[in-house]
């Protein structure tokens, strides 16, 4: 019997060649998508589970509240912390380890010639495999990281320094002043993993390049700190104890502000949106983006397949009734119908296997991930194919196996089918339904990029473009006055400041006294440590009292420049009556001497809160002096480049040069945005074709069902356009049909998506017309290629077959 | 074998009854030979397809073997067409995906036959109704007559007690009618009921008896 089927349905897909064509190409396409949007998504929630202790481990963070000031959401804490809560709380913590960078951009590491700045070299404790997994290839966990001095390089690393040198033993400069000899070289490090580094300093380095007392500060709080909980303890019972762990440690100033919590290694990926984050996570909701297109193309080639074997089932119903004539159940047939769809579909999961392996390179290189159709190490995808193979055979058989077993005997004995009105509106509800989602994927396409055009040219308050960024090291401090001048040599640089965190992306938040309030407490506010010349470097604008300068040589410890926003946040009536105003520092009694107008020194997401410029004091500058950056005119921009590094190379070096574009850096704000409108578009184009492959086929169908009455009515004297036009009509409105059902729908979604940005655009009507006549171009060429086929047959040669 | 007592068929759209058959009241014996006769659209083959169970008529009833048709249920209606009625048709319905070894077989699988059981059968049908060199093509490489034959060979294939043809002959040209009439004459001498609708008095001829049909009412019985 089962043999039977198989040989029935093995003609039929040879037979309609074309049907089988569009029904495998149109399912082969969808179970992709829908395979690489598994793919995608799977490796997302795998991030950090690699660790074999991965449910035990947490981060540690810290809040400090902003109910008055800004206060900050840190994803890290000060040095003391992790040693604090391992001697407080042994019962409940193994082991705890922390990651530390002193929140530089990079760090110069050289080996004879080799000689680079490293942008993921991390300190971090010799406690480190105790509590995570890195893998080693050569070394000891129990002693890599254990002596001063010592560092463990990634396999790319040690290839880039000693090439295929043995590199354990070797030494390595480091930051120009500190011998690192190499202890051991990682494994393939797993690439889910939301700390990446190219390689791990041993802690106690720290302490010999800044001495002993270094690492005090219960203020500063720039350690990532992980904790290891023993086994079967509740993170809560560890967090119930930090009201009383932070009253014990913290300086009694900020007792009441501060509060920690423990975030679960597996949700920082998809969860985490703290400040100082180690890089930049991804998007819980953009999952739940993916796994909704990659689920709605699956529905599309699925209802293809529905909706070609219901229009085809005429030709079937024969075959049916002869068979329940024969003697046929019902419910041999409905398993026959089944088995003929599951066949189909397990084809397109072959060929979709096919066409993943080709499109994974590019699909990889979009979404910067290393995805792979591997079975042995991912045996989930095999499961995955299975089960998408049955789910979508059953949902593409149900209808035909259920309407085509309906026929009865004695009407194919009549000789004639009766199509019931049902069948006729549920496929065009179907068509409806398919071009409804590929119209809504293509307007969400639309809005995301034009969101993101938005996001590129709104005028920031500064200027962002021919803006140079070099980052800086701490030595540089002392000779940045002689660079600085000697790059001004060139007319084609406009300007050069310094700054702590690069304008527009980061900062930190520092203490500060306002008047009118008590002496002897702080708050936290945002700011920038910059150089005098930071307005003016940035096309910023003053809009009451004075910039910093030169000729008031105290600015660094006595004034401070605030934005607008911080005047009205702090209620002082005006910007002009702000100026004078107290704003002390533990370090300065320093007052507001300007205020500029607002500019954004977060990225868009956010609104524009209070905030200050602060000069770092002359004495501190080496550790303020993070960036510089170079503002330069449009033209011969690369010899500009090149004369800032030529004098870079003779003022400092000991240092490798290095640059980069503050616009192209901005943008990267962005990058999980720019990806998903990328992946999304994509997709949808996608979507679109498979969609379209749908209406071809049924249109072709359409015109097959009616060559008699188009042979007819060519005899009474039709003209072609006039048949083309009766054959389209009923796609087309099908196609403004779904219009009317896609537009609210993706614009309900969208304008929630725009909501979580500060700043966004409005949805403008300009797409939703633009998809919807995209949409009625597609489908009129897509039903007119076969409207027109059938319109110039001969009507003689139709009508001689009935 | 089949006693029709009052049975009465109509159509009813809106309030107008259209009658198809209306006391209809016979009987036919074990290996009878019947030919129905009747203008076009005088409800013959609707009568086959109530005999064969494929319909239902409106009013009246149906003994089939002596069991009450018109009370059993559809599942037991299934079981007795499938067990004693072989149908014939006239535009032959076989199933163009499938050969014609497949046809024939089809019939038996549906029966749960096993496998070597199965080849015999069909080997021996081919045999029996000379097409075993046909047994691979498909049924449009076929002339009408030759389907025709496999549209036999897939209803006797089964042992019917009762073959029902619904003008067999009605798309072949007379020598290749000839050769079907002559099958049925075989297969009903060899105990096969037959009950065949047929336009043509030469091919009533081989039956043993006549029923007119005219407007739904039987207008006379014949016997030759
Ligand atoms: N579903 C139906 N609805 C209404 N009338 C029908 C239906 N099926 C058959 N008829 C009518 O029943 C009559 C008898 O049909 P049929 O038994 O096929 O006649 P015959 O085979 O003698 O030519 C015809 O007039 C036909 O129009
Ligand atoms: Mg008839």
């Amino acid at each position: 019997m089962f043999e039977n089927y198989i040989k029935v349905a093995l003609r039929n897909l040879i037979r309609g060649k074309l049907y089988s064509f569009i029904n495998i190409t149109g399912l082969a396409i969808g179970i992709s998508c829908f395979m690489l949007i598994f793919l995608f998504i799977q490796d997302e929630l795998r991030f950090d589970r690699f660790h074999s202790k991965a449910d035990r481990i947490y981060r540690v963070v810290q809040k400090l509240d902003h109910t008055e000031g800004q206060g900050e959401n840190s994803s890290s804490n000060p040095f003391p912390v992790a040693q604090a809560l391992k001697t407080d709380y042994p019962h409940l913590i193994e082991e705890t380890v922390r990651f530390f960078n002193f929140q530089v951009p990079s760090f110069s590491l050289q080996y004879g010639d080799a000689r680079f700045n490293e942008k993921r070299l991390f300190y971090a404790d010799s406690s480190l495999w105790k509590v995570f997994d890195f893998p080693l290839s050569v070394g000891d966990p129990a002693t890599a990281l254990a002596q001063p001095n010592s560092i463990v390089l990634t396999q790319e690393m040690a290839k880039k320094y000693f090439g295929d040198d043995n590199p354990i033993g070797k030494v390595v400069r480091f930051e120009g002043a500190v011998d690192l000899k190499v202890t051991g070289v990682f494994a393939a490090l797993p690439t889910q993993s939301h700390i990446v580094f190219d390689g791990l300093i041993s802690f106690a380095t720290v302490y010999g390049q800044t001495g002993p007392n270094f690492g005090k500060s219960w203020i500063w709080n720039p350690c990532w700190t992980y904790a290891l909980l023993k086994e079967g303890v509740d993170p809560s019972e560890l967090e119930s104890q930090f009201p009383a762990f932070v009253n014990k440690h913290y300086p009694d100033f900020i007792k009441p502000q501060m509060t920690h919590y423990l975030q679960p290694l597996i949700d920082i990926h998809l969860k985490s949106k703290l400040d100082y984050e180690i890089q930049p996570n991804n998007n819980e909701s953009d999952i739940y983006i993916f796994a909704a297109i990659g689920i709605f193309i699956l529905i599309i080639a699925c209802i293809n397949f529905m909706n070609l074997a219901t229009a085809r089932s005429a030709g079937r119903a024969r075959e049916v009734g002869m068979r329940k004539v024969l003697g046929a159940e019902r419910n041999q047939l409905i398993r026959q119908f089944f088995g003929e769809s599951l066949f189909m579909s397990f084809i397109a999961v072959l060929v979709s296997m096919i066409l993943v392996a080709l499109a994974l390179p590019v699909f990889n290189n979009l979404s910067q991930k290393q995805l792979s159709l591997d079975f042995l190490a991912n045996p989930l995808i095999f499961a995955v194919l299975i089960l998408v193979g049955i789910i979508v055979g059953f949902l593409a058989g149900v209808y035909p196996a259920l309407y085509l077993s309906s026929f009865e005997a004695i009407s194919v004995m009549k000789g004639r089918i009766k199509f019931s009105g049902r069948s006729g509106t549920l496929r065009k509800g179907l068509v409806t339904l398919q071009f409804a989602i590929s119209l809504a994927l293509i307007i969400g396409t639309m809005i995301i990029y034009n969101q993101l055009s938005y996001l590129r040219n709104v005028d920031l308050g500064f200027t962002k473009e021919q803006v140079v960024i070099v980052p800086a090291k701490p030595p540089i401090a002392g000779r940045y006055e002689t660079l600085r001048n000697e790059w001004m040599q060139n007319n084609s640089v406009i300007n050069v400041a310094t700054m702590n965190e690069i304008v527009g992306a980061h900062h930190n938040t520092h203490e500060y006294n306002y008047e009118g309030m008590e002496a002897g407490k702080w708050i936290y506010f945002p700011s920038l440590i910059v150089s005098e010349t930071f307005v003016e470097t940035f096309n910023m604008q003053i809009i009451a009292g004075r910039n910093f300068s030169k000729d008031f040589p105290r600015d660094d410890s006595l004034a401070v420049i605030i934005n607008e926003t911080m005047v009205s946040h702090l209620g002082w009536e005006s910007p002009e009556k702000a100026i004078g105003k107290r704003m002390y520092t533990p370090t300065g009694d320093e007052r507001v001497i300007g205020v500029v107008k607002n500019f954004n020194f977060v990225s868009l997401h956010d609104p524009i809160g209070p905030f200050l410029l602060d000069m770092p004091l002359s004495n501190q500058r080496p550790f303020w002096i993070k960036y510089i950056a170079v503002r330069i005119a449009p033209k011969d921009f690369r010899e500009t480049i090149a004369h800032i590094e030529n004098k870079w190379n003779t003022v400092v070096p000991e240092y490798p040069f290095e640059f980069f574009f503050l616009d192209e850096d901005l943008n990267k704000l962005y990058k999980s945005q720019d990806n998903l409108g990328k992946l999304v578009g994509y997709f949808a184009a996608l979507a679109v074709i498979v969609a379209c492959l749908g209406l071809f086929a049924l249109a072709s169908f359409t015109a097959e069902q009616r060559t008699k009455e188009i042979g007819i009515r060519k005899v009474l004297g039709a003209s072609v356009g006039g048949i083309v036009g009766l054959l389209s009509k009923e796609f087309l409105k099908l196609v403004l049909l779904s219009n009317a059902i896609a537009w609210p729908v993706i614009y309900y979604v969208m304008d929630s998506w725009l909501n979580g940005f500060a700043y966004r655009t409005s949805i403008s009507l300009m797409s939703f017309v633009l998809a919807a006549l995209m949409g009625l171009a597609i489908a009129f060429l897509t039903v007119s290629f076969q409207a027109i086929r059938a319109a110039v047959a001969n009507p003689a040669k139709s009508l001689k077959y009935e | 074998m089949i006693k029709l007592n009052g049975i009465e068929k109509y159509y009813s759209s809106g309030f107008v009854k259209t009658y198809v058959l209306r006391g209809i009241s016979c009987e036919i014996k074990e290996g009878e030979f019947v030919s129905i006769m009747g203008p076009s659209g005088s409800g013959k083959s609707t009568l086959l397809h109530i005999l064969g169970m494929l319909d239902e008529p409106t009013n009246g009833e149906y003994y089939f073997l002596d069991q009450a048709v018109h009370k059993i249920s559809e599942k037991q209606k299934t079981e007795i067409h499938k067990q004693y009625i072989g149908f014939v048709f006239q535009s032959y319905h076989l199933i163009d995906e499938l050969t014609v070894y497949e046809n024939i077989e089809t019939p038996l699988l549906y029966k749960k036959i096993n496998s070597s059981e199965r080849k015999g059968m069909v080997a021996d049908i081919l045999d029996r109704f000379n097409i075993v060199g046909k047994k691979d093509l498909f049924p449009n490489q076929l002339s009408g007559g030759q389907q025709q034959l496999v549209g036999i060979a897939r209803a006797v294939i089964t042992n019917p007690k009762i073959i029902l043809a619904d003008e067999p002959t009605g798309n072949l040209n007379s020598a290749q009618g000839e050769e079907i009439m002559d099958m049925f004459k075989k297969l009903n001498k060899d105990g096969t009921t037959i009950i065949q609708v047929t336009h043509s008095e030469k091919n009533a001829a081989y039956g043993s008896r006549i029923i007119n049909l005219l407007d739904g009412w039987i207008k006379e019985e014949g016997k030759n």
